[in-house]
């Protein structure tokens, strides 16, 4: 037999609102979960910190940066998501991955109540994308899943290729010297 | 009609795509909703339009006009909401229609041959030949296949 009230509790427990950060790319809105972000900067300020991949391995990574002696892929939202490319004027520095995501700009901050599952209609590279999709004011909008931006697959062919740079940067640096 | 003859015959709901009319089985068809707002966001899945909200729900819409018709269909004033299966449980699913719906009454014939696998029968309502759509044929039917506008439609 079920007890009422214990439901209830559930019930109030499913319904602890989330704090998210609402940002924009090719006029396209999504939420992002506030605590898997870490820094949020302007293009600008990060323009110095960039390193630029040699020859990019992925149309959506071509720089890295660093922060805290940690070395960070920047993602391009726009082509991430197959969108038409724009030009970003922020960079999300995601918390516990090594992503920097770049994006047009940050909406608002909003909480949302639930993260509903994307529908099973949707069998593609959205799966990895998102967490669901949320109910912002009047609007469905796609909840990011952090991971999704690289594969582990992705991560390894990166550290590869920019080790392999550095190598030989600091094989020409020595040859200099 | 007798009663026999009824029990031969099954119920469908008649919907317009574009100029065409179709038909889905009666029991996988929850409602027919108004046309509220179509949420975009970027995806890979063939078909899927988007998704609206309709109470309470998110549903996914399948723009299903251009396997229909071979083209996008003019303004929508619909949307059918029908149950897709997945496994042993159902999704409400979308698709946008030109045109009120109808139920009817008919017996199924076989599809004209060479026609695709998302047509799975015939009806004669009255003067007019129905083609009586897989809904899951449909939904999931591969856009390098031959689109459907080649047919002479079903007017008689």
């Amino acid at each position: 037999m079920k007890i009422a009230s214990q439901d209830a509790g559930k019930s109030r427990r499913a319904r602890r609102s989330e704090p998210v950060i609402l940002f924009s790319v090719a006029h396209q809105m999504f939420a992002v979960s506030a605590d898997s972000v870490q820094e949020i900067r302007s293009t600008d300020s990060m323009a110095g910190a960039a390193n630029e991949i040699a020859q990019p391995l992925l149309a959506k990574v071509h720089h890295t940066i660093e922060r805290a002696h940690r070395k960070y892929y920047v993602v391009n939202a726009c082509t991430h998501f197959n969108l038409p490319v724009t030009r970003p004027t922020l960079v999300l520095i995601l918390r516990q991955l090594r992503v920097a995501v770049l994006v047009d700009k940050i909406e608002r901050m909003a909480e949302i109540n639930a993260v509903y599952a994307l529908p099973r209609a949707f069998i593609g590279d959205e799966r990895r994308w998102y967490r669901g999709l949320a109910h912002v004011a009047d609007n469905v909008i796609p909840v990011i899943e952090p991971t999704g931006f690289l594969t582990r697959e992705e991560f390894l062919a990166l550290d590869r290729v920019t080790k392999a740079a550095e190598s030989q940067r600091e094989m020409e640096g020595a040859v200099q010297a | 009609m007798t009663g026999a003859e009824n029990a031969d015959r099954s119920s469908f709901v008649l919907l317009q795509v574009g100029e065409r009319r179709f038909a889905l089985p009666s029991e996988i068809v929850d409602e027919l909703a108004p046309p509220v707002r179509l949420h975009t966001f970027p995806h890979t899945s063939a078909l899927v339009a988007g998704v609206i909200v309709r109470r309470g729900h998110i549903v996914p819409v399948y723009d299903v006009a251009p396997t229909l018709l071979g083209k996008e269909s003019p303004a929508h004033r619909f949307y059918l909401i029908a149950q897709r299966t997945f496994d042993k449980s159902g999704e409400a699913s979308a698709i946008p229609l030109n045109g009120e719906c109808e139920l009817a009454t008919a017996e199924v014939q076989p599809p004209g041959e060479g026609r695709p696998a998302y047509i799975s029968g015939t009806l004669e309502i009255g003067e007019e030949t129905v083609e009586l759509l897989n809904f899951e044929a449909l939904v999931t039917h591969q856009s390098d296949e031959p689109a459907d506008a080649s047919h002479p439609g079903t007017q008689s």
